[in-house]
């Protein structure tokens, strides 16, 4: 019984948080779960792994004659042995160098981080936030979606890079989307500056900037400043929004692998979804957009009626 | 709330049975489950435990490890199974505890296939998952101990655990 490597990755992120005493995200878990019985025998699987892993490191070393009580130093910690550590963290780059750490989410999952500032990070599913706690006012936000909540700070802005962007803040709530060509940042409250020495571009609360990932151009539109982060309580609205991006938009958040069939990209769609309701019946979201759904192998395909 | 915490708990289990049982479905519990939310609820009844802030989540935990010790006994009665059914597979006939050294033998193969596993990873991971899995720290209080964040000790718990599914993955294959 070979399990898929994409599940046995989510069965891994779930198998270590879960046995976190203060894990508290039951409910995401039962909607994982309720996607596929695939996903509970993954889980269970991983488990069992780690816990015989544990039993057999417990047990002591294997080619031992005796069992010899020998403490086992600390290498990480020891100067000398910092050549081989940069090695390993060369091919480990995604642990962070120096004091970067990163947090990263699985689909279908929502995550808050503490900012050593006081500020408040929301990262939506498959997304990944990196940080450095030797610069406690910037970030990089490397993939998928996250609300921002600033600890205001006239003296220091914080900033976000997100690709060669910079998102630039005095303290505000603003929500960054990446999406397939473009990025989308809308401020709820506050104002963050899009490119402060090149396009020098202003967002108000209630106006979404949209920008180019590759390309100058960006442009505005206006949205309900409630709407601005809604998908932390699990709702999603588009305007006009690309095929593409929804599938993205909605995969991240419910887990559930949405694709666009190949002409149907551009097609532009105007609605409004809950994430729940989705994860029970991925195929309703047909009818809710107007749109046609199908299934194949493990996702669904997206197309234009 | 001044009632006795089990009473909280167990008004918490009955007004979200539904749910609880939903979940033990979607762990796998099957026809089972209702089975199985009994032994969730003799468990809560028997807990020793003082004012809990989440009775939900413990709800869940609860089930959680329930279906863990499940799976666990299933797999174990399995391996049972298959050693009886060796054991008086006419081969071992007369050699009563062939089973018990092979075993040994078995056992030392694993440590060894489990330890060249884990070497593709950096020593901090296992020695993080050591910490978590076998002292019981919390990632937190391994963080604190080695000076990494919570997010380094969950990524490395994530490495190892990965390697480790991989590798029974293998080993179920044979």
């Amino acid at each position: 019984m070979m399990i898929d490597d994409k599940i046995l990755d989510a069965a891994t992120v779930w198998a270590v948080r879960t046995q976190e005493p203060d894990f508290d995200d039951w409910p995401a878990f039962g909607a994982w779960l309720e996607q596929s019985p695939e996903h509970a025998e993954a889980y269970d699987h991983v488990l069992a792994a780690a816990e015989s892993g544990a039993e057999v490191l417990a047990a002591g070393p294997a080619n031992d004659v005796e069992p010899i009580a020998v403490e086992q130093p600390r290498r990480w910690l020891f100067p000398a042995f910092a050549a081989s550590l940069a090695c390993v963290a060369a091919v480990w780059l995604w642990n962070g160098q120096g004091g970067a750490e990163v947090y990263s989410t699985a689909p279908g999952e929502i995550r808050s981080i503490a900012l050593a500032d006081g500020s408040t990070v929301v990262l939506s599913g498959n997304t990944r936030l990196v940080t450095d706690s030797d610069r406690p006012r910037q970030a990089r936000l490397e993939q998928g979606r996250a609300l921002f909540e600033i600890h205001h700070d006239d003296s220091a802005p914080f900033s976000v890079r997100v690709g060669g962007a910079t998102l630039v803040d005095a303290g505000t709530i603003f929500d960054i989307a990446i999406r397939d060509r473009q990025v989308s940042v809308g401020v709820s409250e506050g104002a963050v500056i899009y490119n402060p020495q090149k396009q020098n571009a202003r967002i108000e609360p209630g106006q979404v900037l949209s920008f180019d990932k590759s390309g100058p151009g960006y442009d505005y539109s206006a949205v309900p400043v409630d709407q601005i982060g809604e998908w932390r309580e699990g709702r999603l609205t588009f305007q006009n929004a690309p095929l593409t991006d929804i599938a993205i938009e909605i995969s991240r958040a419910t887990g559930i692998e949405y694709e666009v069939d190949k002409d149907s990209g551009n097609f532009q769609v105007s609605g409004s979804v809950m994430v729940d309701p989705l994860r029970r019946d991925p195929a309703s979201l047909g009818p809710l957009l107007g749109i046609e759904t199908r299934r194949h192998g493990s996702a669904w395909i997206l197309k234009a009626q | 709330m001044s009632e006795h915490p089990i009473e909280g708990l167990q008004a918490v289990f009955l007004a979200n049975r539904d749910t609880l049982l939903r979940f033990l479905r979607a762990r796998g519990a099957g026809e089972e489950a209702e089975d199985v939310l009994q032994e969730v609820w003799l468990k809560i009844v028997h807990a020793r435990t003082g004012p809990i802030a989440a009775p939900m989540s413990y709800l869940y935990r609860t089930a959680n490890s329930v279906m863990i010790d499940r799976y666990r006994s299933q797999k174990q009665a399995h391996l049972r199974e298959k050693e009886w059914s060796d054991a008086n597979s006419g081969t071992l006939r007369g050699v009563s505890d062939a089973p018990p050294a092979d075993r040994i033998i078995a056992g030392k193969q694993l440590a060894q296939q489990v330890e060249a596993a884990l070497q593709q990873l950096p020593a901090r991971a296992t020695d993080i998952f050591r910490r978590c899995r076998i002292d019981g720290l919390t990632q937190r209080e391994v963080a604190r101990e080695i000076g990494v964040s919570v997010s380094t000790v969950e990524n490395d718990l994530r490495s190892v655990y990965r390697v480790l599914a991989a590798l029974r993955e293998r080993l179920d294959e044979e």
